[in-house]
């Protein structure tokens, strides 16, 4: 039995989307639990703060299921791309380009889920700072996403890369491989960088006066843990350009 | 489906080469700009000391946006930063709510935009960092903390501004995705409203400013 080139593509293209909308689900949905957990110890605690600590755990939530949308976003446009008159290599970019975005958002959710869940406790613990707490969270979840848009970035590049027709097993392998190491390189950093952000905001609801200390010290820690993530994402530009 | 990734463009020969404008987007740009310029001289010319409606909201912005800089920048450098953080969150948050109009589209849905605002707060916190620690300390920044890690710092500089741009870009564009693959599913019942309040008003409203407050504290990393 053989197939056109045009179904391997689909099939390829439909692989990515699974992977990319299912795996990016995993860190997203895990971030979001552990904020709505916070969030419900901090009621038990603080019932009279609770509509507070629900309005930081909403936007918290929201800005944790950003890499979980990127998810979305690639397989919507891996799922309505076209197949016709490409060459086979399309195929394994797509492969990648699925393995990238799902990959790289599970770090990414969970990490900022933990900012979010931190500023929650936070908020239980010193009502008058909820607005600079809320603020410290955002740009602590906003950093922490970075390594999700890294592998969002792969993602877009490898499914609008005008390929060449011949088919070769080296070029093949590496857009696949772009896409691994995108998405492998920034589970980590992901992570750490939420373990950064929510001792950020635990600290900061400690001790108010050491907020703006933290904040500088919050970032270039997260800019040295990113590093690898930003190696990753060398490597895989340079495998990408490779074919 | 069709509408899905189709832009309207006007392609200009130029010198054998080609320039190409995203006529949606500049069209939306530049409402957005009349808007604005409307609410300031609603807001701003006939200035009461019982403020009327819109001058309270605009006495907000300003505010609210002067004390979030003053504790990033400290007083002296809020004076000179305060203006252009105000004035970048209400352009964003105007961008981003104006999708939610009938026939309307967010500029921000377009990477031009929020990649061209990156490269504009890449420019002012380089800017910013040299006036105020001086060429000598600004550079020495960069080869920490071995000499030979300065290519990989300076990638991790240019990092910042495809995160800070692809961030706002890819949550704009994913929400306006789902309402269009969602509303094209449930025949056009019950759910749209839900999810423009949801992805336009909600999302729209913290990734504005998530990138105002990036973009400070990208200045504030620099300068101190």
């Amino acid at each position: 039995m053989t197939f056109e080139t045009y179904e391997w593509i689909r099939a390829a293209a439909f692989t990515g989307a699974g992977l990319s909308v299912g795996l990016s689900a995993i860190g997203a949905a895990i971030g979001e639990g552990y904020t709505a957990g916070k969030a419900n110890q901090a009621v038990s605690y603080r019932p009279n703060l609770s509509g507070e600590i629900l309005r930081t755990m909403l936007v918290g939530q929201a800005v944790a299921e950003t890499a979980g949308i990127f998810g979305l976003v690639i397989a919507m446009m891996l799922l309505f791309s076209p197949a016709e008159g490409h060459s086979i290599l399309t195929a394994w970019a797509y492969l990648g380009a699925g393995l990238a975005m799902g990959l790289s958002a599970i770090g990414s959710g969970v990490g900022s889920g933990l900012p979010a869940g931190s500023a929650c406790e936070g908020i239980g613990r010193q009502p008058g700072m909820a607005n600079k707490l809320n603020t410290l969270m955002l740009i602590g979840s906003g950093v922490s996403q970075s390594p999700a848009i890294f592998g969002f970035l792969i993602a877009l590049l490898l499914l609008f890369k005008p390929l060449p027709d011949t088919m070769a097993l080296i070029p093949a392998f590496s857009l696949l491989a772009s896409g691994l190491c995108m998405g492998f390189g920034a589970i980590g950093p992901g992570i750490g960088d939420g373990i950064v952000a929510g001792n950020a905001v635990t600290g900061a609801a400690r001790n108010p006066e050491t907020l703006s200390i933290l904040t500088r010290t919050m970032l270039v820690g997260q800019a040295v843990t990113e590093s690898t993530a930003i190696y990753a994402l060398v490597v895989a530009l340079l495998l990408s350009l490779n074919t | 489906m069709e509408e899905l990734g189709r832009i309207h463009q006007l392609i200009v020969p130029m010198f054998g080469y080609e320039m190409t404008f995203n006529l949606t987007s500049l069209v939306m740009t530049w409402i957005v700009i009349l808007l604005l310029l409307a609410f300031g001289y609603l807001a701003a010319r006939y200035r009461q000391l019982i403020p009327g409606p819109v001058q309270v909201v605009g006495e907000m912005f300003v505010f609210q946006f002067y004390s979030i800089t003053e504790d990033a920048l400290g007083e002296k450098m809020a004076k000179t930063y305060a203006p252009l953080i105000t004035a970048l969150f209400i352009f964003l948050l105007t961008c981003n709510w104006i999708g939610v109009i009938p026939l309307m589209e967010e500029p921000t849905k377009d990477l031009n935009l929020p990649l061209g605002l990156g490269v504009l707060g890449f420019f002012i916190a380089h800017y910013a960092g040299i006036k105020a620690k001086g060429l000598k300390e600004y550079s020495k920044a960069y080869v920490e903390p071995f000499v030979f890690m300065a290519p990989l710092n300076i990638i991790g500089e240019l990092a910042k501004v495809v995160s800070i741009s692809f961030r706002l870009f890819g949550n704009i564009m994913g929400g306006s995705i789902i309402i269009l693959v969602v509303t094209y599913l449930v025949f056009n019942m019950i759910l749209p409203p839900f999810l423009y309040a949801f992805f336009g008003l909600f999302i729209g409203a913290i990734q504005a400013f998530v990138f105002t407050m990036l973009t400070l504290v990208y200045i504030a990393v620099q300068v101190n």
